[in-house]
């Protein structure tokens, strides 16, 4: 046998055993598994919009419709699964333009707001992630749809297939290196937060549901991310053109026969508090639907759906998402007129919306 | 189809096997070529209708070229090559431009002209299987080259998809031969082939896209000044990502073409290494650099023409390199300093030469009586040292930075903004990197200087020979682990977008 040959054997062996202990460790940790919400994912998504209805709503916002929509409650509610193409920490102008463009979808949008990001002004961070997976569509080559399916079949058997979470990058940004003066590194979430399924629905890990010190973090998170916003008031003529913009892309799609809704996600405690003093609700959330004369549903103006706490103050946990879904759909029939066949009220689906080995 | 993709991994698995089923030679080569065209079909199906007029016109323009024996029909013929591959080459990666340019011509002139935007889509590797071509072409018709008689493996060699869409730009007589014999790699290629492969793959997904891409990213990305520190990684960081995710895909396609049986010429040859332009041209894209040597500056008359014309060539040469790479003129400037330090060490070394050639003449006539004050007068630093040489070495790695800076910046004002940023010439800009993006960048670079000094006069396969064999396995294993750690990245490689 050649050395080089002997080499080749014997990296066959130390590589095979580092992926096996590797794996082995991560599900040790509990940490659930978690689909990539990449651009592919993304695309494979946007493909289905085509077949969108009232009952199957295709779903644009940040990451409070990713978590509080429970898309197997809505399922199982329903008789059909919405199509999520939420962004997380994005803001959904992009997705909404791209529609609106696309002469081929007429259907039903469920646009989820939350103020900080959906009025994030264009070329910001959370506009421009949005516009990458916009840009991205036209673009998903034959090539990288059969990567995405290979993965597809690999990614439900391997937890260590998280890029988000266990890939070598957010392993090196997560190692203790005391930080530069003046600089941010952005936002670090704990590897318990939240695992996300095939379908894009974003779901807490049961330790995040149970344990108020990662709780916590998440709040310190959200309090880093705050400390790190602008925080001078958007100049009015900005807003103005924003509504603008909007206003154009929801008539595009009312014009081709198309729906559309706005939705307000619950929020707690100083979270809530400092959204009401950043964006008040008069100055945005109001003039959004009066300017575009397009239904909405704030969660504050329902008592079945201001009834829930949010662990770290921006989402529900996965319990809370199921009853507040089945809450939410019989509010978006009567205040849309949508036609939603709604089934009668079934036994909770939150375990179909578990990810498989939970 | 990008090498660091599962499609390719597939791809790849299967074509060994076919290749390496009991099929007669032939069958064989239409394998290797239907999966060429497949490889590169997985990007845009309609842009290999341009690869094959590209294939189908210089095969029979070449056999037309050989057979007319009179000048000027073989000018003619030639000038049909050149004009479909450069016009194909010009409208797909210039057009943008030259329209852009005349609009400002006009627009200069006082003449109000406004352009539709044209929506040109680059095809994926134009400018390389466009060389490609050129090469063969230009070689028949300069009687270099006999035109191959088999249109197989003339289309295998323009569409092997190794090369294809980022080179090494190979000549015929690189490949061509190669497929008149049946080709099957023996174990030791095979071993040694993947082992390029994966070293390929962990310089473009790891070190590349993983560790530098997102700092050369933040800095060449915002619109206002950064401290000198943040400029200076920022640049570092590009400088270190293009040479491993260019020499990453040089080093995968030869690994892949030797897994086949396939030998591909080297690209790259330790360049940060390099003591001066004229090292570092004989060491960076090689085979583009040898192209223009050969295609380009010795046509124009070399330096067979007296010194003006020399330095003349140099920079027609040198800025024409640089517009191939991109229709901006960010990459006319990157080529143009690279063509001005070109001649700039080409003049110091002429007159260093006058100058060492006279002193030795006086010190021969002066020896007894002077050879203390000659000796006084010569500078305590011997640059012929091996640390001499190594502080030429980071100055001309200093110099290549300065020239990635146009490379990389969007354009002229960013660059000169980034530039100044450098040199602490822009006050109170801002701290963009973190701790942990410049801990990474100055490790890598680090780690590179010291990877190509001790590698600048060896090889990869000396290399390998030498380690004893559990020690190259350890290497091995770390990079593929570190690969698997980094996980899927279908980041396509710079060098498509040229």
């Amino acid at each position: 046998m050649t050395p080089l040959l002997k080499s080749s054997l014997l990296t066959l062996v130390l590589v095979l055993t580092f992926v096996v202990g590797w794996e082995w460790y991560w599900r040790s940790q509990n940490l659930g598994l978690s689909y990539n919400d990449d651009e592919s994912l993304w695309a494979h998504t946007r493909k289905e919009i085509y077949r969108s209805s009232p009952s199957r709503p295709v779903i644009i916002g940040s990451s409070r419709v990713k978590f509080d929509l429970d898309l197997a409650t809505w399922e199982a509610t329903t008789g059909e699964k919405p199509i999520q193409l939420a962004l997380v920490g994005t803001a959904p102008r992009p997705l909404l333009t791209d529609l609106a463009k696309d002469p081929n979808f007429k259907g039903t949008l469920i646009i989820g707001v939350t103020e900080g990001l959906f009025f994030a002004p264009d070329g910001s961070f959370p506009e421009r992630e949005a516009t990458k997976r916009v840009n991205f569509y036209p673009r998903w080559s034959l090539s990288q749809q059969i990567s995405f399916h290979i993965n597809r079949v690999l990614e439900p058997w391997l937890y260590f297939l998280d890029e988000e979470r266990l890939a070598l990058r957010p392993l090196l940004t997560n190692l203790p290196i005391p930080p530069r003066p003046g600089t941010w590194g952005g936002p670090k979430f704990p590897k318990e937060f939240s695992i996300i399924q095939f379908d894009r629905q974003d779901v807490m890990t049961d330790a995040m549901v149970a344990d108020t010190a990662i709780q916590h973090q998440v709040q310190a998170v959200w309090l880093d991310i705050g400390a790190h916003s602008p925080k001078q008031t958007m100049p009015d003529a900005m807003v103005t053109g924003i509504l603008d913009s909007v206003k154009k892309s929801v008539d595009q799609i009312r014009a081709r026969g198309g729906q559309v809704v706005f939705v307000r996600m619950p929020s707690d405690g100083p979270f809530y508090e400092a959204e009401k003093m950043s964006h008040p609700r008069e100055k945005y959330w109001d003039r959004l639907l009066a300017h575009t004369r397009t239904p909405g549903i704030y969660f504050a103006d329902y008592p079945a759906l201001s009834k829930y706490r949010c662990p770290e103050w921006s989402h529900l946990a996965p319990k809370d998402a199921v009853t507040f879904t089945q809450d939410f759909i019989p509010i978006l029939k009567q205040k849309t007129g949508w036609p939603i066949p709604i089934r009668p009220t079934q036994k909770p689906a939150l375990t179909a919306s578990l990810p498989p080995h939970q | 189809m990008v090498f660091n993709s599962y499609s390719f991994a597939l791809f790849f698995v299967l074509l060994l096997v076919l290749h390496n089923l009991p099929l007669p030679w032939k069958a064989k080569k239409i394998n290797l070529l239907l999966a060429s065209y497949l490889f590169y079909a997985l990007w845009n199906p309609p842009f290999i209708l341009l690869l094959w007029l590209s294939t189908v016109v210089d095969f029979y323009m070449a056999r037309l070229i050989a057979r007319e024996q009179r000048s000027a029909p073989r000018k003619l013929l030639l000038t049909v090559s050149l004009l479909l591959n450069l016009g194909m080459l010009s409208y797909f990666k210039y057009g943008g431009f030259l329209l852009e340019n005349f609009t400002a011509l006009l627009s200069a002139m006082g003449i109000a002209f406004q352009a539709a935007k044209p929506d040109i889509i680059l095809p994926v590797g134009i400018s390389f299987y466009t060389f490609v071509t050129l090469s063969y072409t230009l070689d028949v018709y300069r009687r270099k080259a006999e035109p191959e008689p088999s249109f197989l493996n003339f289309a295998l060699f323009v569409t092997f998809f190794p090369h294809l869409v980022a080179g090494p730009i190979v000549r015929p007589e690189d490949l061509i031969p190669q497929f008149k014999e049946p080709h099957r790699a023996t174990t030791q290629q095979m071993t040694w082939g993947l082992f390029l492969l994966s070293l390929g793959l962990f310089m473009k997904v790891v070190v590349a896209d993983t560790l530098l891409a997102d700092s050369a990213d933040t800095v060449f990305g915002v619109p206002f000044p950064v401290q000198p520190l943040d400029a200076w990684m920022g640049v570092m960081a590009f400088s270190g990502q293009i040479f491993c995710d260019f020499a990453g895909y040089s080093t995968c396609a030869i690994g892949i073409s030797l897994c086949l049986g396939f030998v591909l010429p080297d690209n790259f040859r330790y360049p940060y290494a390099a003591i001066g332009f004229s090292d570092f041209w004989r060491r960076w894209h090689i085979t583009l650099s040898t192209w223009l040597r050969d295609y380009l500056y010795i046509p124009l008359g070399g330096n067979r023409k007296g010194a003006a014309r020399t330095y003349i060539n140099l920079m027609i040469t040198m800025l024409l390199g640089g517009l191939w790479h991109g229709a901006s003129w960010n990459f006319v400037i990157w080529g143009g300093l690279h063509g001005i330090f070109l001649c700039a060490e080409r003049l110091i070394r002429d007159w260093s030469g006058k100058r060492q050639r006279s002193f030795a003449e006086q010190n021969r006539s002066d020896q007894v009586l002077s050879g203390t004050v000659a000796q006084a007068s010569m500078v305590p630093i011997s640059w012929n040292g091996r640390l001499g040489n190594f502080g030429l070495a980071l100055l001309t790695l200093f110099l290549v930075d300065i020239t990635w800076v146009f490379f990389r910046a969007p354009d002229f004002g960013s660059a000169m903004r980034i530039l100044l940023s450098m040199f602490g010439v822009i006050p109170n800009g801002a701290a963009l990197l973190t701790s942990l993006d410049i801990l990474k960048v100055s490790s890598v670079t680090v780690i590179l200087i010291a990877c190509h000094w001790a590698m600048r006069n060896s090889s990869l396969v000396k290399l390998g020979a030498r380690l004893p064999w559990w020690l190259l396995s350890l290497v091995w294993a770390v990079m593929l682990i570190l690969l698997i750690l980094t996980q899927k990245s279908s980041n396509s490689f710079i060098y498509f977008q040229f």
